[in-house]
């Protein structure tokens, strides 16, 4: 058999393979049929690669690249077509994984659990981070006391009604002959404070404090309270005024308009209260006042080389008029569906 | 303080109609309006009427028929009282009138006679509480006589305009009509009107002879004798001012000395001469000492009770309370009004140990007027003169053996810049402090002289305040001071991170009460005898459940779970972050802060987590994130086995060699006794170990080389704890150490009685090379030696 006549041997499968194949490739119905098509046609044992490697027989150039070339057209030919059908075979594979994917996408979605601060923390945490602003110092002291710092230090007299077991709870505690109690108030971290340290003081002092109320809707045995003093050369009510009207507009909002009228507190003099206008009313918010000058003995402070304002205010009284609760129960109740709000 | 703007009205011309600027005014000057109202007549069509003829009823015996003048005609009206005869000026409900109640009047027959309307009582008109007879006003109302015609409520002055004023404790001289006028004057730059009080005297002088024993306690005594009275019913207008002040009317001698107290603020206390003789001696009592007072009940006295005396015997106990001995009752003809001031602290101490706080006392222990003494006998005396017929006797008494009278301040200008912020000259000061009835002298300093009255006003702070109050506090400006700063500090910062890991955690924070029940320590199993179970008690519990102070949050959590999932709560994820109280031997207890957390109740029941349960771990795993978050080094879990946790299932939490509490799953005889069914996962510990100053953290940069993982199984004792199993792999591992995880535990035949098997991971890396067999393979080597060594695992194979 000369090569001329191997090549024709060759050549004959072709033309049944361009016969046959082109059928065989539209008809496959999965990747893994047009996979095995592939390798009968274009593969390593097709017809083709028969061909090919039957070109080495024929020992004209002009024939033998004219061959090769009619080779290659088939091939081309085909490797597109498989191409082309492959594309569409991935395609609707794509489809189908994407279809077996569907899923009620309304369905909840896995929220990533996150639970809350109380409320009474958030107050507490914004409202002296409104004084750190303004360049105070956060500090903090006992909820156990003595009476000596929750009340003598404070320029209360021994015979104030506050004193008495109706109004203050006292602990049965130590063998010394001070009354130990819990705070009634935040001051007494003032009275501590003072005693180790000299002006300027700017302070700012949240906290526990405890009455002996029954609970009700307006009244809880253990509340919050902040507290804060600034003792300074040259400190005026006018400073005091300014101060808690900047307080007022950073917690309820830039207009808020408060109003000062005169009250009484044993530890300052004068003594106001704050009134502020929020959500249509006017609303008592704090007492305050400019440091009486008997604190500031007691402090071992010079009366007359230093003036201070003080302040207090009840936390829970904050949030409530700024989030609308109307009972102070609210604020110790355990249940998801009140602490979730606290958001 | 209660009382109605026409009270205030007969000591200043008020420059307002609108009670609202009112209102305003005394909150500005430092007198709060708790309250406040229009008092409107209940009824409509009752005119003043004056009745000219009176007959008996033709067919009827108890009611009459009578002619009343109503200014516009004469009407015939039938009335079934008997408290009045022709003359009288009377009340008149006449047709279309309609009274409380929306009771409406119309002409109507009675016992076949027309009858126009009807004469009104004082119940009827919601006047007062007398229904007997009808309102007869020409003793009561003088003025009504030139009214016949007029309406009703012109008589009575309605409307009118009801006021409760918050007076703070500093202002007992606001505690009176007169006072708040005369804070109204100052105020509005108007003159307050005289006091109006003049007694005449007559008869025989005064018998009862009074001696201070103690001029402390009594400083000043004024006191009146006035004869002849007749005890009864005071005037309509008498009682209806003190019901408006909230003062029930006993009788005139009664009213009399309350409606003095109400209008000038000083108590007065009346005997009876008859039975109290011709003496009083002031004097202390003696510890043991009795006296019945007009309550009833005996009272046991001690030597800081000052005591009014008949000379032997307690007649009252000064500023609290009469005795019952020489109390005013029907017969009484002929008393003595006691007026004098107490010391303040001797009176609060007794009322309080009495159990006796009244309007009086709280007036004797503020401070009531040294000086105004003899003018309230005088006042109760003319009182008792015009309403109970009495004659005051000449010769009052009035001693003054503590001699308290004004004192001086001296001020200097520059007070007012230095508290105040602004500058006043000397002609405003003078004038604000003269508007208050202080007298000055000088410009500056000035020198003010204080009323006994005003016992607030003794430093010249005092005077700034009240000068503040009358040039008005919206005068002042408002500036911002600027503090040195100095933040939150540390501690403050690291508990907010510590909140914000709980928080995302899925934590809800709770505050709870500080103190808890005896119950709840018994409840949680603590032993009495170690710090968690020792009570610190409340002198004065509020309740049985609030006795002691809180050893530990865990009482509060458990209380608050157990509430939660009452409300069918799903899972209840709580924490708190708060103080414990523990023995010590301070001064003070021992106030550690600890946070504590809890889950419980019901596992999830959405499509998405039925079924996911909880336990020890998810405990241990929020130990595990807070200890990585604030990077605690040293920090680690050693079994442990202490109430309330289940004793298999607690671990303590050690840092550097500390314990500084405990995670685990709640004991379930505890959690039981709690009401919580089902595991509860619960941690407690001390956080001043994660508060403390340290160092910033340093960056670590990623190694770009690819590790190299292998996995390790050992075969241990039952009893090693894989958390000793893991240091001995970290020991072993060394510097390439990246990560080792327990991926696997199991107990079983395979691996022999008593033992079980420990599979960790193990990632390697370098931070400068990628790792050849020539360097695992030591390490897998020294691993495998370590974790024999410290547990005696035994290498069981590569898995």
């Amino acid at each position: 058999m000369n090569a001329a006549a191997n090549l024709r041997d060759r050549m004959d499968p072709l033309e049944q393979l361009i016969q046959d194949a082109p059928g065989r490739i539209d008809a496959a119905e999965t990747i893994v049929a047009l996979d095995e098509i592939e390798a009968d046609t274009v593969g390593r044992r097709s017809p083709i690669a028969e061909a090919r490697s039957a070109l080495g027989g024929i020992k004209d150039a002009a024939d033998r690249g004219a061959a090769g070339k009619a080779i290659n057209d088939i091939a081309n030919d085909l490797t597109s077509q498989i191409a082309a059908r492959r594309q569409v075979l991935e395609g609707a594979e794509v489809n189908a994984r994407l279809l077996s994917d569907k899923v009620d996408v309304t369905l909840p979605g896995r929220v990533p659990r996150r639970g809350t601060h109380h409320l009474i923390q958030q107050t507490m945490d914004e409202i002296v981070d409104i004084f750190v602003s303004l360049g105070y110092t956060m500090v903090q002291g006992p909820e156990a006391e003595t009476a000596f710092y929750n009340f003598t230090a404070l320029n209360i007299p021994e015979t104030h009604p506050a004193r008495h077991e109706s109004d203050t709870l006292y602990l049965d505690y130590g063998e010394s002959d001070e009354e130990i109690l819990l705070r009634t108030h935040t001051s007494p971290v003032q009275a501590r404070h003072m005693e180790v340290n000299d002006p300027p003081v700017y302070i700012v002092v949240p906290g526990k404090v405890f009455r002996a109320d029954a609970i009700d809707a307006t009244h809880l045995p253990v509340f919050h309270q902040i507290e804060g003093l600034a003792v300074d050369d040259g400190i005026t009510f006018a400073d005091l005024k300014g101060t808690l009207a900047e307080f007022a507009r950073q917690y309820f909002g830039v207009d808020t308009e408060v109003k000062f009228i005169p009250h009484y507190f044993p530890f300052t003099e004068p003594s106001a209260e704050m009134h502020a206008y929020t959500q249509g009313r006017w609303i008592e918010l704090l007492g305050c006042g400019m440091v009486d000058p008997a604190v500031f003995e007691h402090a071992g402070y010079d009366p007359d080389a230093f003036t201070g304002f003080a302040f207090g205010m009840g936390v829970e009284r904050m949030a409530m008029v700024r989030h609308g609760i109307t009972d102070l129960r609210t604020l110790i109740d355990p249940d998801v569906r009140t602490l979730e709000q606290y958001r | 303080m209660k009382l109605t703007v026409s009270w205030l009205r007969q000591f200043i011309d008020i420059p307002t109609e609108d009670p609202n600027e009112l209102v305003e005014a005394f909150e500005s000057l430092g007198h709060e309006i708790e309250n406040w109202n229009v008092i409107e007549p209940t009824f409509t069509r009752v005119v003043v009427g004056e009745v000219l003829e009176v007959e008996a009823h033709p067919d009827a015996d108890k009611i009459r028929l009578t002619k009343v003048n109503v200014g516009s005609e004469v009407l015939d009206i039938v009335c079934g009282a008997w408290n009045f005869e022709a003359g009288a000026i009377v009340p008149v409900a006449v047709p279309g009138a309609v009274l409380a109640g929306n009771f409406e009047i119309a002409r109507r027959e009675i016992r076949g006679v027309t009858s126009n309307g009807m004469i009104c009582s004082e119940a009827e008109l919601d006047l007062g509480e007398d229904a007997e007879g009808i309102m007869v006003l020409n003793e009561d109302y003088p003025d009504a006589f030139g009214m016949v015609g007029e309406p009703f409520e012109d008589v009575i002055g309605l409307p009118d305009v009801y006021l409760e004023v918050g007076v703070t404790p500093n202002r007992p001289d606001c505690l009176s009509v007169y006072g708040l006028a005369r804070d109204l004057a100052a105020f509005y730059e108007i003159p307050l009107k005289d006091h109006g009080i003049s007694v005449a005297e007559s008869g025989e002088p005064t018998t009862v002879a009074v001696t201070i024993e103690d001029a402390e306690a009594c400083p000043r005594f004024a006191g009146r004798q006035v004869r002849g009275i007749t005890v009864g019913i005071s005037p309509h207008w008498l009682r209806w001012c003190l019901t408006q002040a909230g003062v029930r009317p006993i009788s005139n001698v009664v009213d009399a000395s309350n409606y003095a107290m109400i209008e000038f603020g000083h108590p007065t206390h009346a005997f009876d001469v008859g039975r109290l003789g011709d003496r009083i001696l002031v004097r202390r009592a003696h510890d043991g000492e009795e006296i019945v007072t007009l309550d009833e009940q005996t009272r046991e006295l001690t030597s800081s009770d000052i005591l009014v005396t008949d000379g032997e015997y307690p007649v009252a106990v000064a500023g609290v309370m009469g005795g019952a001995s020489t109390e005013v009752g029907d017969e009484t003809t002929d008393v003595f009004v006691e007026a004098a001031y107490w010391d303040p602290a001797s009176v609060l101490m007794t009322s309080k140990r009495l159990g006796l706080r009244s309007e009086a006392s709280a007036r004797f222990e503020r401070g009531a007027d040294p000086s105004f003494c003899h003018l309230a006998a005088d006042r109760v005396a003319q009182l008792l003169t015009d309403i109970a017929g009495g004659s005051p006797a000449p010769n009052p008494v009035d001693i003054n053996p503590g001699e308290i009278t004004p004192w001086t301040i001296e001020y200097p200008l520059s007070e007012t810049d230095r508290i105040l912020g602004i500058s006043l000259d000397s002609a405003t000061t003078i004038d604000l402090l003269n508007r208050l009835s202080f007298e000055t002298a000088g410009s500056d300093p000035i020198v003010v002289t204080v009323p006994t009255r005003r016992p607030d006003v003794r430093r010249p702070v005092d005077l700034v305040e009240e000068i503040a109050r009358l040039h008005g506090f919206d005068q002042i400006p408002d500036t911002v001071p600027q503090g040195p700063g100095g933040g939150l500090g540390r501690r403050e910062q690291q508990l907010r991170r510590i909140r914000d890991i709980m928080v995302g955690a899925g934590f809800y924070q709770l505050i709870g009460f500080s103190f808890i029940g005896s119950h709840d320590l018994d409840r949680l199993g603590f032993d009495v005898e170690g710090p968690s179970g020792a009570r610190i008690n409340l002198v004065k519990p509020l309740s049985e459940t609030e006795g002691v102070m809180r050893t530990t949050l865990l009482a509060g959590l458990l209380k608050a779970a157990s509430a939660a999932i009452g409300r069918k709560n799903a899972t209840t994820r709580l924490f708190e972050v708060g103080i414990v109280f523990l023995p010590g031997t301070g001064k003070l207890p021992v106030q550690p802060e600890r946070l504590a957390f809890v889950i419980a109740g019901e596992t999830g029941s959405d499509w998405l987590t039925e079924g996911a349960g909880f336990d020890i771990f998810d405990g241990t795993g929020v130990w595990a994130l807070l200890a990585e978050k604030l990077a605690l080094e040293n920090a680690e879990l050693r079994k442990a086995a202490s109430m309330p946790f289940h004793p298999n299932r607690c671990a303590e939490i050690v840092i550097d060699g500390v314990v500084i509490g405990a995670v685990g799953e709640i004991h379930p005889n505890v959690s039981e006794a709690f009401g919580i069914s089902g595991r509860v996962v619960a941690a407690e510990f001390d956080l001043d170990a994660l508060l403390l100053e340290s160092t910033p953290w340093q960056f670590d940069p990623p190694s770009v080389f690819p590790p190299v993982v292998f996995d390790l199984a050992f075969a241990v004792n039952v009893q090693v704890a894989s958390s000793d199993l893991l240091q001995a792999v970290r020991r072993g591992a060394a510097g390439l150490l990246e990560d080792v995880t327990v991926f696997d535990v199991f107990e079983g035949e395979s691996i022999g009685e008593g033992r079980k098997s420990i599979a960790v991971r193990i990632r390697l890396r370098a931070a400068d090379r990628t790792l050849t067999d020539e360097d695992v393979v030591p390490i897998r080597k020294a691993i495998a030696d370590s974790v024999a060594k410290s547990t005696g695992g035994e290498l069981r194979g590569e898995a």
